[in-house]
């Protein structure tokens, strides 16, 4: 990062948050700091600089978004014998063979500007439909539990500990995702990003930070959890001044509205996240990969007929707020959607269990649009009743490794997964 | 993990007691003379149990808003800090964030202060009846779909986590079918809601925001469940599971972790689930564990990540247990008044790191270990300063202030930051925000 001088540098490097911290995530599954040799030991720099000036936004759908009612196979009887109350009667037609449901008319319309990529089939084999096991296989691209995360183990072989802005994370708790040996990603809740709100007899916060920065002390050599701590306020404190640069205070915050609001306990929206997504992207400092999770439950088991509606709206608002606010810098972003897993094609009552292989997108105007990939038969599920998956999921990734991050994903992924030519 | 200085006999008493409750206790941690006498505090229950203030039961759905249940939630904060019945504290703690119910789904506070009270009256007794009553629990039936859960449209939300999540635990032996089964098993059950037409219920004897399992709704054929087979109802199916050693082994190894900060090894896990096993003893889990020299070692001291709820009750100890007013924040704005900025600071702070009472991120329950070192979790611990609304009593000599906050053996660095501050406020926070404070 520039303007960092050669001390700090080295004050930061090998000073990382792996080691024997347990990562218990957002889904409680531990992405554990793996013992040694678990996976390949990376350096800073091993992979190259991150290409900066280029955003990778990850949009995580957690609880296992419905891939069969967002992009639906309209003509497929099977569709609709299977759907015979959930399924989607007026989908937004986009090819004569498959619709998006008619909330996400904004994405249509991209889709007919040739900016979004529809990427389909996605699963991997002996499929978990533990939301806990699927998503840390997500994370991880590996095995599961004991690994980096697939981001993390790219922040590994890049920045490493000297840049703790190169990744952010949007959500209430670091994503395991961003998850590396020896590196660390910023994650924040909000717009107000790093900057404490201190009681009135506390007074200024200014100098408090840079004392808490001494309480930590230099440390080195983090074995214990204590240090491991430290470690992470010096670089947190690092971090700040430089996210505040970046953060206008489009997305301020208000205190009393967040606690007493009518969505107090509600999840934040993908539209709110995705809003701060684009303040940090057309920032002079833009990370190279935005994280975004938290933002909805679409574990829709029951009620799907009105929340999975409301939260497709959510997701085609808050991707079209992105790329307005962006402008021409939008060419500069790819906004990509993750999920655990896609859900049964039978409904059971009111709402779907989980299922299987899905849906995913790529947006922006740099993607080639299309499809990709093959759609899985719905005329032949597996024994639990659930779709076959047509392409790795690891595909996904190495399509925005290679085509947009600009690194080797065989390296990162553990494998050569085929790539899809949808970035150009 | 081998500590630079050994840990100190006090250092490792109010280890015993951040473990064993939610705070250090610094009045109490003062008095003791040693980890035993430690030990047989906080593991003591002869003081009165305390009763959750349910409220009258709302006449329907929307008669109550969900941020009511911040008055809750002060409530619970008030038996966090006070030091009675230590133990039952972390229990109810550990329960909650096990069987995780969330108002977000919920909705009605008054339902999850009724669940809050089940888990409460079972959270140091038998593992099986807490079992058992939180699968019928109304707020849990809600949450994880159990009132759609009907013969002939099956939902698998409850059965599944309800293996997964709180009995065998992933790897824990079971298959998709045995989902099927459990799901099976569990159907038919629903919630007497005033001025919905389940009010119906009323005429079968059923009290409002009470449950019954309804036969026709409840599919009564033969269920095969990990290797069982029989006409399983929800207590037949749960007395199978409970039948797997997987059970007691995730339970015990689970319960191992969030005391002692560690895992369990392989045989330590063995044999803590076979005496678990044989009378479902939560206390005679609890003492087994702490009985246990991993307990009060070295290593786990500080081994684990402090949870912003500890830091608030913490702060609030370190304080002299100032009142914090939550449901300040239920009333209409007064833009002035300080109780109710501070109320709203503290639940905005926990909200945005997603920690709140009674609003886990998910069935998973809450965030732990580096899922809390976030940089903006971190910052915000400043923010949980707002609970205290005027400038905290602050003893002059540092060690004192140290001592208020349950911290004895502390880095040089730290020790050196707080000695130099001058004014008492920043000196609190610093001590706050120290790393030893960030860990327990």
């Amino acid at each position: 990062m520039s303007g960092r001088d050669l001390s700090r540098r080295a004050f930061l490097h090998g000073l990382g948050l792996g080691g024997a911290v347990i990562a218990t995530g957002a889904y409680g599954v531990s992405i554990t700091g793996p013992p040694a040799g678990a996976s390949p030991t990376r350096h800073a720099g091993d992979l190259g600089d991150p290409r900066r000036g280029r955003t990778l936004v990850v949009l995580e759908l957690a609880g296992g978004n419905d891939g069969l009612n967002t992009v639906v196979p309209m003509n497929d009887g099977t569709y609709h014998d299977l759907r015979p109350t959930l399924g989607v009667a007026d989908a937004i037609d986009v090819d004569g063979e498959i619709g998006l449901h008619p909330e996400l008319a904004r994405l249509a319309q991209r889709y007919a500007d040739d900016q979004v990529a529809i990427v389909e089939g996605l699963g991997y084999p002996e499929p978990d439909l533990s939301h806990f096991g699927s998503i840390a296989i997500w994370w991880s691209a590996r095995g599961g539990a004991g690994r980096t995360g697939w981001l993390g183990a790219y922040l590994d072989g890049t920045v490493g500990f000297d840049d703790p802005l190169a990744a952010i994370g949007i959500g209430p708790s670091p994503s395991p995702a961003l998850t590396g040996r020896s590196s660390f990603a910023t994650t924040i809740a909000d717009g107000s990003g790093l900057e404490p709100r201190t009681p009135t007899w506390l007074g200024s916060t200014e100098t408090l930070l840079d004392q808490w920065a001494d309480t930590a002390g230099p440390v080195r050599d983090a074995s214990t959890l204590t240090e491991q701590v430290s470690r992470a306020v010096g670089l947190t404190v690092a971090a700040r001044t430089d996210l505040a640069r970046s953060l206008t205070g489009a997305s301020r915050y208000d205190d009393e509205a967040q606690a007493t609001g009518p969505r107090a306990y509600q999840d934040r929206t993908a539209t709110e996240s995705l809003a701060l997504a684009a303040e940090l992207t057309r920032s002079p400092n833009p990370p190279a990969v935005i994280y975004i999770s938290g933002v909805g439950d679409y574990d829709t088991h029951q009620g799907q007929a009105e929340r999975h509606p409301a939260l497709l709206a959510d997701v085609d608002a808050g991707i079209d707020g992105f790329f307005s606010a962006l402008g021409e810098r939008g060419r500069d972003a790819v906004i990509m959607t993750a999920s655990e897993f896609g859900r049964r094609p039978g409904e059971n009552g009111s709402g779907t269990d989980h299922g299987t292989a899905n849906e995913h997108f790529l947006i922006g105007p740099n993607v080639r649009g299309g499809r990709y990939g093959e759609r899985p038969s719905l005329s032949a599920l597996d024994r639990g009743g659930n779709l076959v998956h047509t392409a790795d999921f690891r595909s996904l990734y190495a399509t925005v490794l290679e085509g947009w991050l600009d690194v080797d994903a065989e390296d990162l992924l553990g494998g050569d997964f085929e790539r899809f030519e949808a970035l150009r | 993990m081998i500590p630079l200085v050994s840990v100190s006999e006090r250092e490792r008493i109010s280890h015993v007691l951040r473990r064993l409750s939610l705070g250090a206790h610094p009045t109490v941690v003062a008095g003791l003379p040693d980890v035993d006498a430690a030990l047989a505090r906080a593991l003591d229950l002869s003081p009165p149990p305390a009763t959750v203030p349910l409220g009258t039961p709302p006449t329907a759905v929307d008669a109550q808003r969900p941020i009511e249940i911040v008055g809750t939630i002060g409530w619970w904060l008030d038996q966090m800090r006070t030091p009675d019945r230590m133990v039952e504290e972390r229990l109810v703690w550990f329960w909650h964030d096990h069987f995780a119910t969330s108002i977000a789904k919920v909705r009605v506070p008054y339902l999850m202060a009724q669940q809050h009270a089940t888990i409460r009256a079972h959270a140091t007794g038998s593992f099986s009846d807490l079992l058992h009553a939180i699968a019928k629990d109304p707020a849990m039936l809600l949450y994880l779909d159990g009132v759609t859960n009907a013969v002939g449209s099956i939902n698998e939300n409850f059965g599944r986590e309800c293996l997964e999540l709180f009995t065998l635990g992933i790897g824990g032996g079971y298959t998709q079918q045995d989902v099927v089964e459990a799901s099976r098993a569990f159907s038919g059950w629903a919630i007497h809601i005033p001025g919905r037409p389940s009010a119906r219920l009323g005429d079968l004897g059923v009290a409002p925001w009470q449950s019954t399992m309804i036969r026709r709704r409840h599919d009564q054929g033969t269920k095969q469940l990990l290797g069982s087979a029989g006409a399983f109802d929800l207590d037949g199916a749960i007395d199978v599971i409970l039948s797997r050693p997987a059970t007691a082994r995730f339970i015990a190894g689970k319960l191992h972790r969030e005391l002692v900060g560690l895992d369990a090894d392989d045989a330590t896990a063995q044999r803590l689930g076979r005496a678990f096993r044989r009378d479902w003893s939560i206390m005679g889990l609890v003492e087994a564990i702490v009985d246990d020299p991993a307990f009060t070692s070295d290593a786990a001291v500080r081994a684990r990540v402090r949870t912003p709820v500890e830091k608030l009750v913490g702060i609030l100890q370190a304080a002299g247990n100032p009142p914090l007013d939550l449901t300040s924040v239920t009333r209409p704005g007064v833009g002035g008044d300080p109780a109710r900025r501070s109320a709203a600071g503290v639940a905005s702070a926990l909200r945005s790191i997603g920690f709140i009472p009674f609003v886990p991120p998910n069935v998973g329950g809450f965030a732990g270990g580096a899922g809390l070192l976030g940089p903006h979790q971190l910052v915000h611990t400043i923010d949980l300063l707002q609970a205290l609304s005027t400038p905290p009593p602050v003893p002059d000599d540092p060690a004192d202030l140290l001592a208020r906050f349950g911290l004895f053996d502390v880095s040089r660095a730290t020790r050196d930051v707080v000695g130099r501050e001058r004014d008492p406020g920043r000196r609190f926070a610093l001590v706050a925000l120290s790393p030893e404070f960030a860990v327990t």
